[in-house]
């Protein structure tokens, strides 16, 4: 490692301690609040804010650009080739997971798109039965019983559990111990790209949503729990929703609520 | 005696036969009967894409617009999205909020099922929630990109088996809609949500 990667990685580790220092203080404060995966609301409304805006006027102009210019097999390729390079951390939290099998068939189709994929700008392990499989150390944490702690808005959503996947895919991402002009130009792509795959569900979203905040992070915890069940959560969790109600399907004035959940008990 | 055990070996097998097959075929029939407002809506959702070109907008919403009417309990949707604001509404209110959710929605499946190029719904399985709660799932197969998850919960009430929620990919749209309403009613109020709702409405109407 060189002096570059530990100036580096003290900064990164230090961040995430204190982000999920903070919060978790922050949870702690307002854990009387049943139901409230938010405590952090104000804050994460005001970068929320800012963030949209640059988007706005900045990111979203330069993505849409991007699609505009770059035919699709090209940003195929491009996406490819970034998901190829973050494969290892997927890989690592197969095996963390206890998803033996999986991890064999990632290491398969990590060395198959790097070798024969050519660096991974082509996804030829699709194709023969290898999938592009979605883990991470906070679906890992999750796993193992971690609960999801505060929602965070950074430069886009997660929580206090889902930010510590920083550490594991940064030091794991062959990127990171890349060197010199290279490091600037590399980033900026994968920004770029990262932003113009997410144009269609920004545009369903703002379509859709009537307050852009609250919208974005309940499907972003939904979503979350799809990845963590691996697209198969149990049903009976959508059973909460409706509250503890035998006659659910009454409508009309017979209806009571629990205040403090929030949920709907309908007597 | 040899006689009499065979008779009685035959008697069980039959009994039990016939028994089995009462089970098997109950299920199939329960199976039918909660798949059945999801395939009814599923053949609307085809009808309005293949009829895209052909067909104004109006027209496809005249379509959607039975298929949801009749196959979504709308009043139940609408007072989970409401929650706890729901109690403080007049009847009125509640009347009014229900139509122009289920404007919403049916403006919703026109505008976003638009095109047709050989998509498919697959009937995947069902599992049972609480009481007389049924999670039907099925995939919504696309040609050229992956399948898209999509789970309807149906509830057995008086008037039959009828949608209360669409999950896409894991994404609840109750869930998603009642956290997005009550950040509005939250910050501005309700006759607010009202607003908003007429405007998302007339967004989506072609210009």
């Amino acid at each position: 490692m060189t002096g570059s990667h530990l100036f580096k990685l003290p900064k990164l580790l230090i961040l995430t301690a204190i982000l999920s220092l903070m919060t978790g203080c922050a949870t702690t404060q307002n854990s009387e609040t049943i139901g409230d995966n938010d405590p952090l609301e104000p804050a994460n409304r005001v970068v929320f804010n800012v963030t949209e805006t640059l988007d706005k006027h900045l990111i979203k102009p330069i993505a849409e650009k991007y699609v505009d210019t770059l035919p699709v097999p090209v940003r195929t390729s491009v996406t490819n080739f970034f998901n190829n390079l973050g494969y290892l951390n997927v890989i690592l939290n197969d095996f963390l997971q206890g998803k033996v099998h999986q991890g064999i068939t990632d290491i398969l189709r990590f060395t198959y798109n790097s070798t024969f994929g050519i660096a991974g700008l082509f996804d030829v392990s699709t194709p023969i039965g290898m999938p592009h499989n979605v883990e991470d150390f906070g679906q890992t944490l999750a796993t193992w019983g971690v609960d999801q702690g505060s929602y965070l808005y950074l430069i886009a959503p997660t929580t206090t559990r889902d930010i510590t996947d920083q550490v594991p895919s940064t030091l794991l991402n062959p990127f990171f111990y890349m060197q010199g002009l290279i490091f600037a130009p590399i980033s900026a792509l994968s920004a770029v790209n990262t932003r113009a795959n997410l144009l269609e569900a920004t545009k369903i979203r703002d379509e859709a949503a009537l307050d852009r905040y609250s919208f974005t992070r309940e499907a972003y915890l939904q979503q979350r729990e799809f990845l963590i069940h691996d697209g198969e959560p149990p049903a009976t969790g959508y059973d909460d929703i409706f509250g503890d109600a035998s006659d659910v399907g009454n409508t009309g004035s017979g209806t009571g609520n629990d205040e403090e959940s929030g949920m709907l008990i309908i007597e | 005696m040899i006689l009499k055990l065979r008779h009685l070996l035959k008697t069980t097998i039959f009994i039990s036969l016939t028994f089995f097959s009462c089970l098997l075929w109950a299920e199939i029939e329960q199976e039918q009967a909660i798949y059945a407002p999801v395939d009814e809506l599923h053949a609307s959702l085809l009808t309005i894409m293949e009829d895209a070109d052909t067909k104004s907008f109006q027209e496809r919403y005249d379509l959607m617009e039975e298929a949801v009417i009749t196959h979504f309990n709308s009043p139940l949707i609408a007072k989970v999205i409401l929650s706890r604001h729901w109690k403080s509404l007049e009847e009125q209110s509640q009347s009014d909020f229900i139509d122009l959710f289920n404007r919403l929605t049916i403006s919703t499946y026109v505008d976003r099922f638009d095109s047709f190029s050989g998509e498919y719904f697959k009937n995947l399985s069902i599992e049972q929630m609480k009481e007389n709660r049924f999670m039907a799932k099925t995939e919504f197969v696309r040609t050229n990109d992956e399948p898209v998850s999509f789970n309807y919960i149906v509830q057995n009430d008086d008037d039959g088996w009828k949608i209360i929620s669409v999950i896409a990919n894991g994404i609840n749209d109750l869930s998603l809609k009642r956290a997005d309403y009550s950040a509005i009613i939250k910050e501005k109020g309700f006759d607010a949500l009202i607003d908003s709702l007429k405007e998302k409405i007339s967004d989506l109407q072609p210009k």
